[in-house]
This record gives structure tokens, sequence and C-alpha cells, in this order.
């Protein structure tokens, strides 16, 4: 249990060092150029990785609707944001507002589908979210 | 309050705060759209091809722009340093530490929380000091106060779910 702990704070941690490193490179090329290296590498290690392990072609592997295939698009859409985002507002600003927007979006999305949960809670977290993106901004 | 340390904190515009949202919108859709792949074959698959079409998408993206990979460092900009390339080392190796949590008894709630406990931190940490070579920004009581209003929201709305 100790060992998925670290394991899932660690995803965390890796999820904000490849912005903190991609909004670096975006610095002295363009968040384009960034988001594009960012995929290069990530590709390469995960290509090494999947030849030792033999996972590159499993069963299924076109089986899904064609729209999920867009992920990787949208991926290039998402790092080049954040890599303009953190040069310009900061590490913690630009992960709590990507967080706060990740998870409005996606109450929004099991709105949509009629998914279970509590709404009265998704309501809750959702204005505090919005309270909470509110106090980041520029006083007039 | 020191007009000192304010200056150094620049707080975001409404733009860049409907900039974040939008892309934390795109996150959740890409997520979705990514598990979708995983669900008919594997997450490491799921990654690997999001990766793939990510290339060619960033490609596409950048002739749009009439921009070459290698014409983006122009003028008086400084030259990247060899480990700013290195970004989605980071980013291949999350996929594999998410499935693996997932997997794991804490399930994607406690995935989710926890990943979040490591952003903050590390995000903390890295204006704070300034590291890897990107701007000093030290946190005021006020950016403390909207990270745990953003962080309690995010958490109940993640264990909310899940129940």
């Amino acid at each position: 249990m100790i060992e998925a702990i670290l394991i899932a704070t660690l995803a965390g941690v890796l999820v904000s060092l490849s912005r903190q490193i991609n909004g670096r490179l975006a610095v002295s090329t363009t968040p384009l150029v960034a988001s594009f290296w960012n995929h290069v590498v990530g590709f390469a290690v995960l290509t090494a990785i999947g030849l030792v392990i033999g996972a590159l072609w499993p069963a299924g592997a076109f089986s899904a609707p064609w729209y999920a295939y867009l992920g990787g698009t949208i991926g290039v859409i998402f790092v080049a944001s954040g890599s303009w985002l953190i040069a310009r507002i900061g590490a913690i600003n630009t992960a709590m507002l990507v967080i706060g927007g990740q998870m409005v979006f996606g109450v929004a999305l099991d709105l949509v589908r009629g998914a279970e949960g509590h709404v009265l809670a998704s309501a809750l977290g959702v204005a505090l979210i919005i309270a909470g993106a509110a106090l980041t901004q520029r006083r007039r | 309050m020191t007009s000192s340390v304010t200056a150094s904190l620049p707080r975001p515009s409404p733009f860049h705060l409907l900039l974040a949202f939008g892309s934390g919108g795109l996150l959740t859709l890409m997520v979705d759209f990514n598990g979708l792949v995983g669900l008919y074959a594997t997450p490491f698959y799921s990654s690997w091809v999001a990766h793939g079409t990510g290339i060619v998408a960033a490609l596409a993206f950048l002739a749009l722009l009439r921009l070459r990979p290698e014409a983006g460092a122009g003028g008086a900009k400084p030259a990247a340093p060899l480990w700013a390339y290195l970004g989605g080392v980071s980013g291949a190796l999350t996929v594999i530490l998410t499935s693996t949590a997932v997997n794991s008894p804490l399930a994607l709630s406690g995935t989710l929380a926890l990943g979040l406990a490591g952003q903050v931190v590390f995000s903390l940490a890295a204006d704070r000091w300034g590291l890897l070579g990107m701007p000093v920004r030290i946190p005021l009581l006020r950016d403390f106060a909207a990270l745990a209003l953003i962080a309690a929201g995010s958490v109940i709305i993640i264990f909310g779910r899940g129940a």
C-alpha cells in the first residue's frame, strides 16, 4: 500500500516536472515546438520500453472507436498550452487552474452522460474551485 | 504587504484563467479518449499511440503555422539546454505509474487525489526556487488560499464520483 501511495504521488510529481521542463524549452523555442519534442522523446522512450516488454501491438489495437485515437492530437494542444502558461503565471497557478478546469469539465461530462455520483458533492466541489480560481486573479 | 514580493508574482489574468480551464477541459477529454483505447487494448499501448499520433499532429500544426521545429529559436531567445528536450521522458513514465496505481487498492480516486498532492508539492517548490531555469515566484497567503479552495473542491469531486 505504501508502495502504491508513493507511485501515485510520484506520478503527480512527474506531471509537474514534465510541464516545468517543457516550459523551459518553450522559453527558448515556442510552446508548439516544445510539445512536438515532448511527443518525440516520449514516443522514443515508450517504443524502447515496449520493444523490451513486447507490449507494442496488443490484441484490440485498432478496435476502439475512431475518435478515441484523437487523444494524442488533443495532448499536443494540452502540452503546448501548459508550456505557454507556466512561463507566464508560474507552476502552481498553472497546475491548480488546469486541475480546476479538468474537474469542472469532468463533472459536466458526467452530467451529460447521466453518470452515477453525488450531485451535491460535485456542485460543492465546483463552487469551491470557482472561488479558488477567482482568488488567483489580478486585482483591479 | 511589500511591493517587491508582489511584483515578483504576476497573477493570472482572465485570459490565463480561461486558457488554463480550457486546457483542463481538453485533459478531461484526452484522458477519456486514451482510456477508451486502453480499454480495448492496454494503457501502455494507448499512451504509445497517443504519443505517435501526437508527433504527426504537432508536425501538422507546425506546418499550418509555417514553422519548422528547427526554426523555433530565433532572435534574442536564450539557447535551450539539452535537458530541456527531456520533458517527454517524465510524461511517458507518468502513464506507466498511473496505470500501476489505478490497479492498486488506491483505485482511480486515490490515484487522482495523490497525483494532485504530488503536483502541488512539486509546483510550490518549483516556483519557490525557480527550478529548471524558470522564474522564482514566492507564493503569498492569497495563493495558498486559492490552492486550498481548488484542492478541496477537487478532492470532494474525486471522492464524490468514486463513491
